[in-house]
């Protein structure tokens, strides 16, 4: 009884927070609809590039003519949810020359509930993309229930992962804005080397060695196998390196960033508001 | 165990400037607050009045020392004081971008107000803005924005209030309106300003504060009381200003002379003094001689300045 109550008062604080960041972003709407259309913008190359490459018979893996929207859609939705790691230090650096963010840190809640009411707001405002982006897979590439229902787990769990990532460098955002700019490069140069809109194959062999290091590669991999292969146990016996680094980036990932968040924060403190 | 409801020890904060400067913002404060007392710290600029309220209210940790808030270590127990208390810097801390309403339900929802419906009724209406809630808050005035700031604290019903300038830029009405509402409250308030007449208003216990270091501290009251020694006088003359003002001058225990539209303010060093003036004032045509109480300001003016 007791823990049910404990889950409902998370829910809601968490709920909160997502509440207020989504009738926030709401307030400008136009805001909204170019966030949405931004992401097309860098997809639209790789589908023309891709395109004239299958006319010569180019092979880029387990990409062909038939699948290869699957790829560049799941593109889409990853740039769509990378803005996590872009907005939610933006949230934060609002919120400390708003001055709103004294009165949540000094409210009496846990960081943990900040993380996900950011991924919840996060969800809802791609949603609507998101979801049409889902149908027009569904309709080039139809996959099984349970398989559709997998994927949209995984793509949760990557929102979980961007977030983590968002809310360390959103601890620099209050802490110290330098250290911002210089985390925010890195993980420029981390989403550039992670195939998102261009195929591993593609890539000389040093580059695919340098991609080979990185975890976000093997995250945006995986939901794309999973996709084409439909069929989930296949996938995992196939590709058991990408779900044992999903994993634990999935569990890693939030607790070393909400644990940065807090070691930052307690040692720097809020300043240059 | 003590009955302070906040005691700071030797609470000391220094700043690493850039090229290796340090800046000692707070330098061994030592104060201690009974339950319900409104405590007004004033300070000048760069006083360190924030780097106090920031630190007692858990936002920032002090380089040395450490801070009793109802009992719990501030240091080592944050999270357990956060329930009992409420920080408001400057006169808003609410989000501009939605409603009054949608500020004051998520903070509810934030540190788990049970029935924040009632509750929200019940503090807006205290502060007069119950017909404003459902207006974005872009649109109110500073005034509002600073009742709604009220109501936001309010909310939790906590056992402490901490305001940083609360009335900050707002006119007499609203500043008085907001002091009687605080001075009601069954609240231990911890006040910075630097306005005095705020601090005059509304606390019973005074610091103050310069350079990080706590220059005199106690009772209005009794700060009153060491300045009483001292003495200020308005003389009502007509004429002569200019005259009497050079005759004055020459005496030694008058500190300090201005001149005023209907006459002449001076203070004395001791009111034992105050006879050695009739032979002077003799020679004029006096119409008053006034003594002014000293207030806050004046107080402040002669530690601080």
């Amino acid at each position: 009884m007791r823990s049910i109550k404990k889950i409902r008062r998370i829910f809601s604080k968490t709920y909160a927070i997502a509440e207020k960041n989504v009738r926030i972003q709401y307030r400008f709407k136009y805001v909204m609809v170019l966030r949405y259309f931004t992401p097309i913008i860098t997809i639209l190359m790789p589908i023309i590039i891709f395109d004239s490459f299958f006319d010569f018979n180019a092979n880029f893996g387990p990409w062909t003519p038939q699948n290869y929207m699957v790829f560049v859609f799941v593109g889409y939705i990853i740039m769509l949810m990378r803005n996590m790691i872009t907005f939610i230090p933006r949230y934060l650096l609002q919120e400390k020359y708003w001055k709103t963010l004294p009165a949540l840190i000094t409210a009496p809640f846990n960081r943990f509930y900040l993380l996900f009411g950011y991924i919840i707001s996060e969800f809802l405002g791609i949603l609507l993309p998101f979801v049409l982006v889902l149908i027009a897979m569904l309709i080039f590439f139809p996959i099984s229930i349970p398989t559709l229902i997998i994927v949209i787990l995984m793509f949760f769990g990557v929102g979980i992962v961007f977030s983590g990532v968002g809310l360390f460098l959103g601890a620099f955002a209050i802490s110290n804005e330098n250290y911002l700019y210089i985390f925010d490069f890195g993980a420029r140069l981390i989403f550039w080397l992670s195939c998102i809109t261009y195929p591993f194959q593609l890539f000389p062999t040093l580059v695919q060695n340098i991609i080979n290091l990185n975890p976000i590669y093997y995250l945006i991999d995986i939901i794309r196998f999973t996709w084409i292969e439909n069929n989930i146990i296949f996938s995992v016996i196939a590709h058991p390196i990408h779900i044992y680094i999903f994993v634990i980036c999935l569990v890693i990932f939030p607790i070393i960033c909400v644990s940065m968040f807090n070691i930052i924060y307690k040692k720097l403190g809020i300043s240059g508001y | 165990m003590s009955n302070y409801i906040i005691e700071t020890f030797n609470l000391s904060k220094v700043y690493h400037l850039q090229k290796g400067n340090l800046i000692h913002a707070l330098d061994d404060v030592n104060i201690h607050i009974n339950e319900g007392e409104k405590f007004g710290l004033l300070g000048p600029n760069g006083a360190g009045k924030t780097t106090m309220i920031s630190i007692l209210s858990t936002l920032i940790q002090p380089s040395h020392g450490y801070a009793i808030i109802d009992g719990i270590n501030i240091l080592k127990k944050p999270n357990s004081i956060k329930g009992k208390i409420a920080l408001m810097l400057g006169n808003d801390m609410i989000y501009y971008r939605i409603t009054g309403y949608a500020n004051l339900k998520f903070f509810c929802k934030i540190i788990g107000v049970k029935d924040y419906k009632k509750k929200i009724i019940q503090v807006s209406k205290e502060f007069g803005m119950e017909n404003w809630l459902n207006e974005y808050v872009e649109r109110y005035s500073s005034g509002m924005k600073c009742k709604l700031s009220l109501c936001r604290i309010l909310l939790s019903d906590p056992k402490i209030l901490f305001l940083d300038e609360p009335t900050l830029g707002l006119d007499v009405k609203t500043t008085k309106f907001i002091i009687d509402k605080l001075k009601h409250l069954d609240k231990t308030i911890f006040l910075t300003s630097h306005n005095m007449d705020v601090v005059d208003k509304l606390c019973t216990e005074i610091a103050f504060i310069n350079n990080g270091k706590i220059i005199k501290y106690g009772s209005k009251d009794d700060l009153r009381k060491l300045y009483q020694k001292q003495i200020k006088i308005f003389i009502g003359i007509d004429d002569n200003k200019i005259k009497l003002k050079q005759e004055l001058e020459q005496q030694d225990f008058i500190t300090h002379i201005s001149i005023e539209e209907t006459g002449l303010k001076i203070e004395l060093l001791e009111r034992d003094y105050y006879n050695q003036l009739f032979p002077i004032f003799g020679k004029y045509k006096i119409t008053k001689i006034q003594e002014i109480e000293l207030s806050i300001e004046d107080l402040f003016l002669k530690l601080v300045v």
